[in-house]
């Protein structure tokens, strides 16, 4: 008997993928939730990297380059910089966004220069832009290494030494911003690994439910001599198995985003490897069958399939919400946390991808979870599938 | 075989069948004739095992339904209301699927597959998603998934309904093959003209009720009606929508 059910369960498996692999909807759906995550976090790095390249590459608009011939030819002498004719109204131009950066140097200037006085330069800039700031930190630092150099030349001809007038020696490590930003982009792969489960499996856990019901096969296909439970398991475990599809593939993708972008050039360690593949896997796989069969329980529920769809909407901020809180502040990793499915998961693939994975009891406690949860889902909604007010609708 | 006796089945505050019993015999079809609303579906329903009755008996063949619905369902045949199919599937593919899930595989499914697209003049569509299917192909993916492991009972709920002149006679005539094999047919309809054209009983039901049951002439000596609308009418004390 037992046996012949989970023959049954697979009869439905197959021919609830058969019918959903058939259906454009259900495709686009999956290939979305397979291919957004890559391409998001893909298109930040992008914008991250151009950015630092902007910033090495500065354009400087120079006011009053007459009185200071030598220094503007210093500056076209270094790398990556274009020195410009600056606007007649430099602050209003900075201030309407034309630059993000003026240089002014005064009239003065040459008259001071020769005299050995300060000379006058005069940055325009603001620094409450936060896409300006490179350029600025780029030109206050030209601008402090010409200052020094002048002055180094200066005691060297009065014959002292510039070592004296030098107490410290300054180096500078760099955590530069462009990295942090990087990192924190790439925090959001566990949330998009999670994402693509909940979006891949959607699409079937509502047709083969709340469709089924709404097209009206579902009394015929329960006239059949088939438990209610492995009508319910088959359903189920096919939503899973496209989810876990969709997981595994964007796992895929992300493991290859190096090879699209110059991550090493930034200095960002970041890899998917054979071991951490195996360990996205080992946390994620269980949870699909949990995210499938709470889907499909769900969009039982639903009064029409309409409903379903809007109810399916909501269940995809779930997901998203350690990555969101993770974002803002720190999620931490508390052993209660692998009680909690989904919120388990997204602590496992943090560690797992941050190159800290937790220890194996994590990975079974949290497996353990999703799958009892599932089975207590499937539990549930077989009992539903008994109601005639949910067989029929309401 | 399928015998009914003192069936209940309560909705809230309506009694939807109220002690409702009949037999219907092998090799023979049994009309269930009554006004929208009678209790038709709903009885049929119990029979067929998705809804269960607040009392009463459903026996199929040597089964009690109420109690094992599952192997009463092994024995039946079904075409509920307003059945609907998958647009996706082909036809084949649908009556595969119940095939299989009535445990029939291999050489045993193909076989009876060709044995009913052919019963039921389909090959030309057999491969087609029922996606685009007319009323009367759709109707005829619905029978042949319902027979497909040839069941000795055979439940048809309002099997004609919606259809054009054409796939009616193809029912019938599928119908009428179906007895002279010695099925059990029971067969409802809200139309005369339909079950006195098919059927050797009839059993008339209305508000829930069983209110005749007989021969079409034993319904005409009944009422003392020599038309067997006119007869229906004085039974259910309804005025019938008259199709056709």
């Amino acid at each position: 008997m037992a046996g012949r059910s989970v023959h049954q369960t697979l009869i439905v498996i197959r021919k609830e993928l058969r019918d959903s692999l058939r259906d454009r909807r259900a495709l686009f759906s999956i290939a979305f939730s397979i291919v957004v995550g890559p391409v998001l976090i893909g298109f930040m790095m992008n914008r991250i990297a151009d950015r630092q390249r902007e910033a090495e590459n500065v354009t400087i608009p120079v006011v009053g380059q007459q009185h200071a011939p030598a220094f503007v030819e210093w500056l076209r002498q270094q790398a990556g910089v274009t020195v410009i004719e600056g606007p007649s109204r430099p602050e209003q131009a900075v201030r309407d966004g034309m630059h993000d950066v003026v240089v002014v140097i005064a009239d003065d200037y040459a008259e001071k220069f020769s005299e050995s006085r300060p000379a006058t330069i005069k940055v325009v800039a603001d620094t409450s832009r936060n896409s300006a700031r490179p350029s600025i930190e780029r030109v206050r630092r030209l601008l402090q290494r010409y200052s020094a150099e002048i002055g180094a030349l200066r005691l060297i001809s009065r014959g002292v030494s510039p070592a004296g007038v030098t107490p410290l020696k300054l180096e500078e490590i760099e955590i530069s911003t462009a990295q942090q930003r990087a990192a924190q982009v790439l925090s959001f792969i566990p949330m998009f690994i999670i994402l693509a489960a909940f979006v891949g499996g959607m699409s079937i856990a509502t047709d083969s439910t709340a469709g089924e019901r709404e097209r009206g096969s579902l009394e015929a296909l329960l006239v059949n001599p088939v438990p209610r439970m492995a009508l319910v398991a088959g359903k189920c475990i096919a939503a899973a198995l496209i989810a876990m599809t969709a997981v595994v593939l964007t796992t895929v993708l992300c493991a290859n985003i190096p090879r699209f972008l110059p991550l090493q050039d930034m200095g960002i360690r970041f890899r998917i490897g054979r071991d951490e593949f195996i360990g996205v896997l080992a946390a994620m796989l269980p949870m699909c069958l949990f995210s499938a069969s709470l889907q499909a329980s769900v969009a039982t529920l639903a009064r029409s399939f309409k409903e379903a769809q809007s109810y399916m909407g909501v269940l995809v901020l779930l997901p998203m919400l350690p990555g969101m809180i993770s974002a803002v502040s720190t999620l931490g990793q508390e052993p209660w946390m692998y009680l909690v499915p989904v919120l388990g998961q997204h602590v496992l693939v943090m560690g797992v991808l941050g190159g800290r994975p937790e220890a194996l009891w994590a990975f079974v406690v949290a497996g353990l979870i999703a799958a009892l949860s599932a089975a207590l889902l499937i539990r549930t909604m077989t009992t539903l599938f008994k109601i005639e007010r949910i067989i029929f609708g309401r | 075989m399928i015998r009914v006796e003192r069936l209940q089945k309560r909705f809230g505050a309506v009694q939807a069948v109220d002690d409702v019993g009949f037999e219907a015999r092998d090799g023979a079809i049994t009309g269930l004739l009554g006004p929208n609303g009678a209790g038709k579906t709903t009885t049929l329903r119990m029979l067929y095992g998705v809804m269960r009755p607040d009392a009463g008996r459903i026996q199929i063949d040597d089964v009690d339904a109420v109690a094992s619905p599952q192997q009463a369902q092994s024995r039946l045949g079904v075409l509920p209301d307003g059945f609907g199919l998958y647009p996706r599937l082909t036809a084949r593919e649908h009556i595969h699927y119940f095939g299989e899930l009535h445990g029939i595989s291999g050489d045993r499914l193909r076989e009876r597959t060709e044995e009913l697209l052919q019963l039921l003049d389909m090959r030309a569509i057999a491969d087609r998603r029922t996606g685009g299917f007319s009323h009367g192909e759709r109707t005829k993916v619905a029978i042949a998934r319902a027979l497909v492991h040839g069941p000795r009972n055979v439940l048809l709920d309002e099997p004609t309904n919606g259809l054009d002149v054409m796939s009616t006679r193809a029912v019938r005539t599928i119908v009428r093959r179906l007895r002279e094999s010695g099925h059990c047919i029971l067969f409802s309809s809200h139309v005369m003209q339909e079950v006195s054209a098919l059927c050797d009983a009839i059993v008339v039901i209305a508000g829930g009720k069983v209110v005749a049951r007989g021969t079409p002439d034993e319904l005409r000596r009944q009422t003392g009606c020599s038309n067997l609308e006119d007869a229906f009418v004085a039974l259910a004390g309804v005025e019938l929508v008259s199709e056709e």
